[in-house]
């Protein structure tokens, strides 16, 4: 009995030298970690939409964050979100930005992890370049009868990529401007 | 119905698609080590389709009520790893004392599985997927059995193999590894699969 | 001269992904580029090192029945710190790593190193143990990621090394899943080529 409590004892206190040490780490890189997160966040906004200076956090009724872009007027030259899709073997996050006609003007892939030379093209400037000056109705993967060239070998992270922003695009535009009778593009998205 | 649906696509991305040995090189040791004989490979499947499921499924409660609520996110790593560990312990005493039977045939597995890199992967990739609850412990159960159809396939095609001629330099470990190669191969052909 | 012999050895003699055939997963995992495979190198010899000098510092007060928890305990505390400082300092690579750096806690070549050296052997001798573990580990996963990363992209750590041609239409089956494992199979039976003419020679 006593050796078993020497054992308990030993990995205790092995265990609780661990957590404080780690906990005094945490303390010194948390607060970095959240900024490299937010700074990497914020220059993606301003790609985007290059020519705006102030962003301003707004949000959807379904709780979906968007910032409106404007210039230095303080006048609405556009919107940028963030949308998330599941891809082929990690989330994939896009920062786009559109301009006040929801006409998209860039995306940026800011995060992914898909398969190396063939999903992970996507963060490629050719692959995001095709998306410019589309509209929701516009997102389609060739794959689905739509005129968005997949990438080779990646049907499934383009797919992903177009379909995420084609829903947050139609979301936006409907909620701030409506969107009347496109009662089949609505199917669609569900 | 439309469950049943939504868990044959996990089971389908889980085994083929996204499997854990051949795509994302997870439980390679074992893969190569134990693989030399069928029944054994057996044993060892079994047991880390058991284990990937259970360690999923206390990894996430973890998670979910202790490490979240108490902003201990960092202590992830540790936490897992000391669970897992601890988990197979259990299993294995358990197994001992009320299925001898079993036992014998899993038993030296189990001590092994600690440190098979599939199991914490499991766990780690259900929370940075954020996968729920169910959902966890289907993609531990599911990439258990994608991890013992190939430890299978490895086995049969490696007892086949002793009585080829294999070049002398080729022999043991780096054919195994280029018969692994051709497997990851087939497997890749999944990857333009459509679901859902 | 001896504490020397603990250094080299694990880069050539005893190298833990070559001969040893220890950790295969992140040596498959990572060696899609020069870079990660560096990163993940020098993560895993952080950990060998330190985890050997504290194992062996703890040697006498670990009972050894409960050793191999507190083994883990101790690689997954220095995890864990990499993986904070990576975060941290080197957001690119830690994501581009992902959940590999995790992983380096059940990396087999440090648990192994901590219960065939650390335990037995003196602060210094685990600590070169631990370092030139570790450098023999980033140097095979340097190896198979320079191949791969030629064959499969035509560039290495972005410059390009073969013409533009081949850069636009590469070999990607090597940065895939099955190049890994080929690459790091034909690797294994050159190196084993090696070692039989040398074993001739000196007969």
């Amino acid at each position: 009995m006593k050796v078993y409590l020497h054992y308990a004892l030993v990995l205790l206190i092995i265990t609780a030298l661990a957590c404080g040490i780690l906990a005094m780490v945490n303390q010194q890189t948390k607060p970095i970690i959240d900024r490299n997160l937010q700074e990497e966040e914020n220059n993606a906004r301003e790609q985007v939409i290059s020519s705006a200076k102030t962003f301003e956090k707004q949000e959807l009724k379904n709780g979906k964050v968007y910032y409106i872009a404007k210039d230095e007027k303080g006048k609405e030259i556009g919107y940028t979100f963030i949308s998330c899709g599941r891809g082929y073997s990690s989330d994939v996050q896009i920062m786009v930005g559109i301009d006040t006609n929801f006409k998209i003007e860039k995306i940026i892939i800011i995060q992914q992890s898909e398969t190396p030379g063939l999903g992970a093209n996507c963060i490629k400037p050719e692959f995001s370049e095709k998306y410019t000056n589309l509209e929701y109705k516009d997102l389609t993967v060739d794959k689905d009868g739509g005129n968005i060239k997949s990438i080779t070998g990646a049907t499934i992270t383009t797919r992903t990529v177009t379909n995420a922003i084609k829903k947050d695009v139609y979301d936006l535009e409907n909620e701030l401007v409506g969107i009347t009778f496109k009662q089949e593009v609505k199917d669609e998205l569900i | 119905m439309e469950y049943i649906a939504k868990i044959l696509i996990m089971a389908v991305s889980s085994i083929f698609i996204n499997n854990f040995v051949l795509s994302r090189f997870l439980g390679l040791c074992p893969y190569l080590g134990v693989s030399k004989k069928l029944d054994s490979a057996f044993g060892m499947g079994m047991a880390v389709i058991f284990v990937m499921a259970i360690a999923s499924a206390f990894t996430w409660l973890i998670n979910a009520y202790l490490l979240i609520p108490t902003g201990l996110e960092y202590l992830q790593t540790i936490a897992f790893i000391l669970t897992i560990a601890a988990l197979v312990q259990f299993v294995e005493m358990f197994i001992q004392k009320s299925a001898p039977a079993l036992y014998k045939s899993l038993g030296v597995y189990l001590p092994l599985i600690t440190t098979n890199c599939a199991v914490l992967g499991v766990a780690v990739i259900n929370i940075n997927d954020h996968l729920n609850f169910l959902d966890s412990i289907l993609n531990g159960f599911f990439g258990g059995v994608g991890f013992t159809l190939v430890l299978l396939m490895m086995a049969g095609i490696r007892e086949r193999l002793e009585k080829a001629e294999v070049p002398k330099s080729m022999q043991g470990m780096p054919i195994a590894l280029i018969i692994a190669g051709c497997m990851a191969l087939a497997f890749l052909g999944f990857a333009g699969l459509k679901l859902g | 001269m001896s504490s020397f012999k603990e250094l080299s050895k694990g880069i050539f003699k005893e190298n833990p992904t070559f001969v040893l055939v220890l950790g295969m997963c992140p040596t498959l995992a990572v060696t899609s580029s020069l870079q990660n495979a560096i990163g993940m190198g020098l993560a895993a010899t952080f950990v060998l090192a330190f985890s050997n000098i504290l194992i062996s510092l703890l040697k006498d007060l670990i009972p050894s029945k409960i050793r191999i928890p507190g083994y883990i305990v101790v690689i997954a505390s220095f995890v864990s710190i990499i993986d904070m400082a990576m975060a941290a300092y080197l957001p690119d690579l830690h994501k581009s790593l992902g959940i590999f750096i995790p992983l380096i806690v059940v990396n087999c070549i440090i648990l192994g190193r901590a219960e065939a050296f650390a335990c037995k052997n003196g602060v210094f001798a685990s600590l070169m143990d631990g370092v030139g573990m570790g450098l023999g580990f980033t140097l095979s996963l340097s190896v198979v990621a320079i191949i791969r990363e030629i064959l499969g992209t035509g560039k290495i750590w972005e410059i390009a090394i073969l013409p533009q041609a081949y850069i636009n239409e590469p070999m990607l089956v090597a940065i895939l899943a099955p190049g890994a494992f080929i690459t790091l199979g034909l690797l294994m039976a050159l190196i084993n080529i090696i070692k039989d003419k040398n074993k001739a020679v000196k007969e």
